[in-house]
C-alpha cells in the first residue's frame, strides 16, 4: 500500500514537471559586504586591472588597479616609474563562497591604498581603512607599501 | 441536478476511469531497454565515501543501476529510463578511472557541490527512494574527503617557468590579432574584456587557480541599478583564470594564464542554453575549448544549473 501511494506521488511529480526545487538563498543579491563606498565613485576613474593576489596567512585577497600609464609600466616590469601613474590596491578579508564549496570570494572591505607618481620621482601614497574609508593613521609602512605596489608585475591577459 | 443527468455523469466517469485503466495496462508493455554494461573503471574512494555515492547516485550515474519494482511501472519507468540515459551520459562512475586525474577531481568537487545546493540527487527520485537522500552527516564526510585532497604549497619551478615563458611572449607581442578564434556556437574571443570593470574575484582552492570576473558596460550598469536576476540582454561576463603562484610566506600571485570564459546574455538567440551563450578559450593561444563539439555548452549549463533561480550565475557582484 505504501509503495502504491509512492507510485501515485511519483506520477504526480513526474507529470507536474516541477521536479527539482533547489534554490539559492541569496539569489539576485549583491556582495554588499565587499562593495566599495559609493562616495569613492571608483568606476568613474576608468582604472584597469593590473593583477590580483591572495595572502593565505592573513586570509585576504587584493586586486591592483591602475590607469593606462600604470598598467603599461606594470607590463614592462622594469621597476621604474614615470610621472602620471595612478594605482589603487583594494584589499578584502576573504569569505567562503556559499555558492561553491571550493572557492573563496571577497568579504569585508579592508583597505584601499592609492599611489600617484608625479614629476621628478615624487610619489604620493595614501591608505584608507574599511568601509568608511578612514585615512590610515600609522604612516610607518608607507615607503614599504609604495615599493610593493610599484613592483607588481601585471597578470598575463592575452 | 435531475437523477438522470447524475446517472449519466457517473457512467461517463466510470468509462473514463476504465479507459485510463486499459491505457495504464497497455503502456506497461512499451518499455525502453535499460541494460547494465560491464563496469570497467569504477570510482574508488574510502569506503565511507564510496558508500554514500553508491547509495545516492549509482542508479543514474553508473552501469550498476538497481531498479526497484515500483521504478518499473509505467509511466514512471519512462522518466526513470530517461534520467538514467541522461545521467550516465554526463557522469558515469563506472568509467571514473578512465578520466584524467584532474578531471576526476573536478567531477568530484562538482558532484559534492550539486549535492550541497540540493540539485542532486534529483528530488523526484529521492521522494520515492528516500534511502538515497544525502544527510548532513554524509555531507560532512564528503566535504572532509575533498578537503583532504587540497594541498596548499609553494609553487615549484615548473610553475614559475611556465609563467616566465608566457610573460615574455605576451609582453613583447601585445597581440594585434586579426583572425579571432571562434567556438562552434559562433562566439568569438573578445579581446576587449581586459578593459572592462570587475564584478568579483575568487580563489579556487579546489583546483589551485585564481580568477577575476569582468563585466561589460551593460553588466556594470545592471549592478549599479541592482537589476541582476535576470541579467539584461547584452550582458557579457569574462572570467579569467590563472595558476596560483605561492611563495613560502603564503603570498599568492597570478601564475600562468589558463583560460578566459565568456557568458553572453541573449534570451532569444541562446534560448537552448538557458539564455546564455557560453565560450571558453584556453592558453594564450586562445584555443576554443569545444572544437567540433557543438553541444559543449551543456557541460557549462549542467554545472551552473544549481544557480537556476539566480539566472545560472554564480558570481555575487561587488559594487565598485
Ligand atoms: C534520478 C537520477 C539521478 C540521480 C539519482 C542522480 N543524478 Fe545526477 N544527473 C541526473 C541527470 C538526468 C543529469 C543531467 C542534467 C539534468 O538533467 O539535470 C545529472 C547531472 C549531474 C551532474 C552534472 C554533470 C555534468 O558535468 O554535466 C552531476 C555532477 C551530477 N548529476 C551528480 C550527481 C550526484 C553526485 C548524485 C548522487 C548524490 C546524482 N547526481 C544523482 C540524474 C541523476
Ligand atoms: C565544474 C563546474 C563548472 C563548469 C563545468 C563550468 N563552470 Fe562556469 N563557473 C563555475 C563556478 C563555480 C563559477 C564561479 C566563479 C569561480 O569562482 O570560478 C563559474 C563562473 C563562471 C562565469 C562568471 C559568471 C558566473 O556565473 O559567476 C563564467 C563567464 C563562466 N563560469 C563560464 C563558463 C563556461 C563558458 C563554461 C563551459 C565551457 C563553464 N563556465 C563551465 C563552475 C563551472
Amino acid at each position: 500500500m505504501k509503495k502504491l501511494i509512492y507510485i501515485l506521488l511519483a506520477v504526480i511529480v513526474v507529470t507536474s514537471s516541477a521536479c527539482d526545487r533547489n534554490k539559492v538563498k541569496n539569489a539576485g543579491e549583491l556582495n554588499t559586504k565587499a562593495s566599495l563606498p559609493a562616495s569613492l565613485n571608483f568606476t568613474s576613474l576608468g582604472y584597469k586591472v593590473i593583477t590580483s593576489s591572495i595572502n593565505k596567512k592573513l586570509g585576504t585577497m587584493a586586486t591592483l588597479y591602475g590607469n593606462k600609464q600604470a598598467l603599461a609600466d606594470a607590463i614592462t616590469g622594469n621597476g621604474g616609474t614615470k610621472p602620471g601613474e595612478e594605482f589603487a590596491l583594494i584589499t578584502w578579508k576573504q569569505q567562503d563562497d556559499e555558492r561553491w564549496y571550493g572557492a573563496k570570494i571577497p568579504g569585508e572591505l579592508q583597505s584601499i591604498e592609492r599611489v600617484k607618481t608625479g614629476a621628478e620621482g615624487v610619489v604620493d601614497y595614501k591608505c584608507f581603512d574599511g568601509k568608511d574609508i578612514v585615512p590610515h593613521a600609522d604612516t610607518l609602512h608607507n615607503a614599504e607599501r609604495t615599493k610593493y605596489i610599484l613592483s607588481q608585475q601585471a597578470s598575463v591577459m592575452p | 441536478m435531475p437523477a438522470e443527468a447524475k446517472h449519466s455523469m457517473k457512467t461517463k466517469l466510470l468509462l473514463a476511469i476504465s479507459i485510463l485503466g486499459v491505457c495504464f495496462i497497455l503502456i506497461q508493455f512499451v518499455r525502453p531497454n535499460i541494460d547494465n554494461p560491464p563496469v570497467k573503471a569504477d570510482f574508488e574512494a574510502p569506503a565511507e565515501v564510496k558508500n554514500i555515492i553508491t547509495r545516492a547516485c549509482y542508479d543514474c550515474h553508473s552501469n550498476q543501476t538497481n531498479l526497484r519494482w515500483y521504478d518499473k511501472v509505467q509511466p514512471v519507468y519512462w522518466k526513470v529510463a530517461h534520467h538514467i540515459k541522461d545521467g550516465r551520459k554526463v557522469l558515469n562512475f563506472s568509467d571514473w578511472k578512465s578520466m584524467p586525474i584532474a578531471d576526476q577531481k573536478g567531477k568530484l568537487w562538482e558532484s559534492v557541490n550539486q549535492i550541497i545546493q540540493g540539485a542532486m540527487p534529483l528530488n523526484s527520485y529521492t521522494m520515492v527512494h528516500t534511502e538515497a537522500k544525502v544527510s548532513p552527516a554524509d555531507l560532512v564526510v564528503l566535504k572532509n574527503y575533498l578537503s583532504s585532497m587540497v594541498h596548499s604549497k609553494p609553487a615549484d619551478t615548473a610553475k614559475t617557468n611556465a609563467l616566465d615563458k608566457q610573460y615574455k611572449k605576451w609582453q613583447n607581442a601585445q597581440p594585434a590579432q586579426t583572425h579571432l578564434p571562434t567556438e562552434p556556437n559562433g562566439i568569438a574571443y573578445i579581446p576587449d574584456y581586459k578593459n572592462w570593470q570587475v564584478l568579483s574575484t575568487s580563489e579556487r582552492f579546489d583546483n589551485g587557480t585564481m580568477r577575476v570576473i569582468f563585466g561589460n558596460d551593460v553588466a556594470i550598469k545592471a549592478v549599479k541599478e541592482h537589476h541582476i536576476n535576470p541579467w539584461p540582454n547584452g550582458t557579457i561576463f569574462a572570467k579569467v583564470a590563472w595558476d596560483q603562484l605561492q611563495d613560502t610566506a603564503g603570498n599568492v600571485k597570478t601564475g600562468a594564464f589558463k583560460q578566459v570564459e565568456f557568458m553572453i546574455k541573449d534570451d532569444q538567440k541562446y534560448a537552448s542554453t538557458k539564455g546564455w551563450g557560453f565560450a571558453r578559450f584556453k592558453t594564450p593561444k586562445m584555443v576554443p575549448y569545444a572544437a567540433g563539439n557543438a553541444l559543449f555548452a551543456n557541460e557549462c549549463v549542467n554545472c551552473h544549473r544549481p544557480m537556476r533561480n539566480n539566472d545560472f550565475v554564480f558570481t555575487m557582484p561587488v559594487k565598485h
